[in-house]
């Protein structure tokens, strides 16, 4: 068997080289890609109902792509996040939808955050997690790409950079 | 007089023991749901905690799964039920054993499959170890057999 030492190095090795260039391994895909987004309904916060009414979600007939941003007030990366979603829904609130879910939070501290960051893209308020859990969350920054069909292009766990953002608009407005 | 401390000593450890024992234990559920609930949230992961079951953690969306589970059983699903409805959101992820299917299945098989292999070169070894005490014994001369039986006669029946 050790007269093959060459052969184990290079396995062994092999081993090593696939589990170093894997994916990284906390990034969790989704099952629900390729399938149809959870439909769902909430109450948005307080400064958005005049515009969109009392209540929002994923239902049919939206008409357009969603980019759903899965968000808290205590969370950092959310923090950078803000002002790059309130930027890209200037530029693209005809054609996509951007629409935060307001997670693990207090209503009082989400909306001291809306208003910090002047976000006018509407967010609903998931007081006790349920849609988390329709769309397999595992913490916070978590966009679902929903293309105008409805069904789930992608999930990106963490922090949304500004290219990944485009690249994600890019690809529903496609 | 030592017989009494030392029946003394033994009777406080024991009671000692008693109490210690008698603690509950740091993971027995919170009375608001059944413990079936928490057995069946045991199984599963909560999502946004580190190496921490649905039932063990206290982060918001573990409250909710257990909630979810409760109102599922209260519906009358089966547990296997409850598992799917889990596994349709987060995938076999969820689940602390994942079936033993695809992937999974090797790392059921690869404790085997390593006992195997163990207990192989262990036989290849012990046979190769036996063949040479074999051959060793049939490589000694004639000659040398010889001198060494006569070695090994008693002194007194030299000549």
């Amino acid at each position: 068997m050790l007269r093959f030492w060459p052969i184990w190095v290079l396995l062994l090795g092999g081993l090593f080289y696939w589990g170093l260039q894997r994916p990284d391994k906390s990034e969790l895909k989704s099952v629900l890609v390729g399938k149809p987004a959870p439909s769902f309904s909430l109450p948005l916060l307080a400064p958005y109902r005049a515009q969109y009414g009392a209540e929002m979600g994923i239902r049919e007939g939206l008409g357009k792509p969603v980019l759903l941003n899965i968000w808290a007030s205590w969370c950092i990366p959310c923090r950078s996040e803000a002002p790059l979603l309130e930027r890209f829904h200037q530029q693209y609130k005809d054609q996509v939808l951007i629409l935060g879910v307001n997670v693990q939070d207090s209503e009082a501290e989400a909306l001291k955050f809306v208003q910090e960051y002047g976000l006018t893209f509407p967010s609903v308020y998931d007081a006790r997690g349920r849609i988390g859990i329709e769309y397999g969350y595992y913490g916070v920054p978590e966009t679902f790409v929903i293309d105008r069909h409805g069904v789930v292009l992608a999930r990106h766990a963490g922090e949304l950079s500004e290219a990944q953002l485009r690249g994600y608009i890019e690809q529903v407005l496609r | 007089m030592r017989m009494k401390r030392a029946i003394t000593w033994w009777v406080g450890g024991l009671l000692l023991l008693a109490w210690a024992l008698a603690q509950p234990s740091p993971n027995t559920p919170p009375p608001d749901f059944s413990p079936e609930v928490f057995r069946i949230a045991g199984q599963l992961r909560c999502p946004v905690c580190q190496g921490e079951s649905a039932a063990e953690s206290n982060a918001g969306i573990a409250v909710e799964m257990r909630r979810i589970i409760a109102e599922q059983l209260a519906q009358g699903k089966s547990e296997a039920e409850i598992r799917a409805f889990f596994v349709e959101r987060y995938g076999d992820w969820i689940l602390y054993e994942p079936p033993a299917r695809g992937l999974t299945l090797w790392v059921w098989l690869s404790p085997l499959l390593g006992l195997g292999l163990l207990g192989f070169g262990l036989w290849r070894y012990l046979a190769r170890v036996r063949a040479r005490a074999l051959t060793a014994a049939s490589e000694v001369s004639e000659e040398e057999m010889a001198r060494l039986e006569a070695e090994l006669q008693s002194p007194e029946r030299q000549p």
